[in-house]
C-alpha cells in the first residue's frame, strides 16, 4: 500500500511492474527536459530587451522541431511496445482464481482442484484492529502462492467494476457477460492493497481488493481451511 | 435602456478600444493614447514596433507648421529645442519614458495575497462550522501501530517505506 502523501508508485512486486516502473522513469525524465526547455523559452521571450521579434519563416528550424519530436516519439514508443508485447506472452500458470465484482465486494472461486469460493467484504471503519488500514482492509483476501504464475480470469455479476492492484501492476475491467485474463508472478511474498477502478455505485470506494503472496505450505493449509469453514 | 439602444453602446465601446487593463496601467503612470476609431490608421507607442502609421499630432498650430517647414531644409539649421519640439510632434513618448518602470507589479502581488487570504478565512470557516470530524484512524496512537504494522508486513522494503527501517537494529536507518 501506499504510505501518506506518497505521490510516485509502490515498489514492484511484479517483474512486469518492474518494467513499468522503469519505463515510467524513462518517460518522465523525457518530459522533464521537454518542459525545462520551453519553460527557458518562454522565459527568454518575456523577458528579452530585443524588439526585432517578428521573423516570418526559416526552413532550417522548421526541420529540426518536426525531425526531433520523431525522434524523441520513437524513443517512446519502443520501450512501450516492448512491455506491452512482453504483457501478452504465453505463460503456463500455476492456478487460475475468478475475481467477480459484484455491488460492492469482490468474490474470489479457485476451482481448479476442489470447489472453493468465499466473498471479500471491506471491513468498516469502526470494526477495524488498531493498526490496519482504513478502507483498505478486507474480511477475506485472496491468498495465492508466491513466485508462481497465477492466471486472474475477471467479471462482473451486476454492473461494471475494475480488479486493480498497483503493486503488482494490473487493472482489468469486470464486464458483466465477459471475461476478461490477467495473469502476474509475484517476486516476493507480502500483501498487496488495491481497490475497485470503475465507478458501481454508492459503494464503489468500499470494495477494495488484498491480495496476500504466501510461501506454498502456507498456501495449501490457507486453502484446507478455506474449505473446511464452507 | 431598449435592447437595440444598448447593443450601440457596446458598438460604440468596441470601437473605442475600451479594456479595464489599461485603467490600471494609466493610474500606475503609463500614459494612454486617446483613440477615436480603430478602422482608421492609429497611433501607438510599442517598443517592438517603433514606427507608428501616423504622427502623434496631426492638427498643427500655424508656429508648428511654420517649423515643419524648417525640417524640409537642412537640419543643421534646427536648434535644440526645436528638434525636441519635432520629435515630440511626431511622437508621444520617448523610448525611456516607455521602457519606465512601474509599480504595477505591486498591486497585482498585493490583490493575488489578499484573495488568497480570503480563501484562507473561508477555509478556515469550514473546518469549524462545515466538515465533519476526521475518522480515528488518523490519530496518533493509531497511526503509530499503523506504520509499525507496515514495517513488520515489510510494505514497500525495496525503495519505499520499509526500506528506511534497520531491521537488525530495530530502529529508523540513520
Amino acid at each position: 500500500m501506499a504510505h501518506p502523501s506518497q505521490l510516485g508508485f509502490q515498489d514492484a512486486a511484479s517483474p512486469v511492474m518492474e518494467e513499468l516502473l522503469h519505463f515510467h522513469d524513462h518517460t518522465l525524465m523525457i518530459v522533464f527536459l521537454i518542459s525545462t526547455l520551453v519553460l527557458y523559452i518562454i522565459v527568454a521571450m518575456v523577458s528579452t530587451k530585443l524588439t526585432n521579434k517578428y521573423v516570418l519563416d526559416s526552413q532550417e528550424i522548421e526541420i529540426v522541431w518536426t525531425v526531433l519530436p520523431a525522434v524523441i516519439l520513437i524513443l517512446i514508443a519502443l520501450p512501450s511496445l516492448r512491455i506491452l508485447y512482453l504483457m501478452d506472452e504465453i505463460n503456463d500458470p500455476h492456478l487460475t482464481i475468478k475475481a467477480m465484482g459484484h455491488q460492492w465486494y469482490w468474490s474470489y472461486e479457485y476451482t481448479d482442484y476442489e470447489d472453493l469460493g468465499f466473498d471479500s467484504y471491506m471491513i468498516p471503519t469502526q470494526d477495524l484492529s488498531p493498526g490496519q488500514f482504513r478502507l483498505l482492509e478486507t474480511d477475506h483476501r485472496m491468498v495465492v502462492p508466491m513466485e508462481s504464475p497465477i492466471r486472474v480470469l475477471v467479471s462482473a455479476e451486476d454492473v461494471l467494476h475494475s480488479w486493480a492492484v498497483p503493486a503488482l501492476g494490473i487493472k482489468m475491467d469486470a464486464v458483466p457477460g465477459r471475461l476478461n485474463q490477467t495473469a502476474f508472478i509475484t517476486s516476493r511474498p507480502g500483501v498487496y492493497y488495491g481497490q475497485c477502478s470503475e465507478i458501481c455505485g454508492a459503494n464503489h470506494s468500499f470494495m477494495p481488493i488484498v491480495v496476500e503472496a504466501v510461501p506454498l505450505e502456507h498456501f495449501e493449509n490457507w486453502s484446507s481451511l478455506m474449505l473446511e469453514e464452507s | 435602456m431598449s435592447p437595440f439602444s444598448a447593443l450601440r453602446v457596446a458598438g460604440l465601446l468596441a470601437r473605442r478600444g475600451v479594456a479595464v487593463n489599461i485603467s490600471v496601467r494609466a493610474a500606475h503612470g503609463h500614459e494612454i493614447s486617446k483613440q477615436e476609431d480603430m478602422s482608421l490608421p492609429m497611433y501607438w507607442d510599442r517598443k517592438d514596433t517603433p514606427l507608428p502609421d501616423i504622427p502623434f499630432q496631426k492638427a498643427l498650430t500655424a508656429d508648428q507648421q511654420s517649423l515643419k517647414q524648417k525640417e524640409l531644409g537642412s537640419w543643421k539649421n534646427l536648434s535644440e529645442e526645436e528638434k525636441i519640439a519635432l520629435y515630440r510632434l511626431a511622437f508621444n513618448q520617448t523610448f525611456a519614458e516607455m521602457k519606465k518602470p512601474t509599480q504595477e507589479w505591486k498591486t497585482v502581488v498585493g490583490g493575488v495575497l489578499i484573495f488568497i487570504g480570503l480563501t484562507g478565512l473561508v477555509v478556515w470557516w469550514q473546518r469549524v462550522f462545515v466538515l465533519p470530524p476526521q475518522p480515528h484512524t488518523l490519530k496518533e496512537d493509531w497511526l503509530a501501530a499503523q506504520a509499525k504494522r507496515m514495517i513488520d508486513m515489510r510494505v514497500n522494503p525495496v525503495e519505499g517505506f520499509s526500506s528506511s527501517w534497520d531491521y537488525e537494529k530495530n530502529q529508523w536507518k540513520k
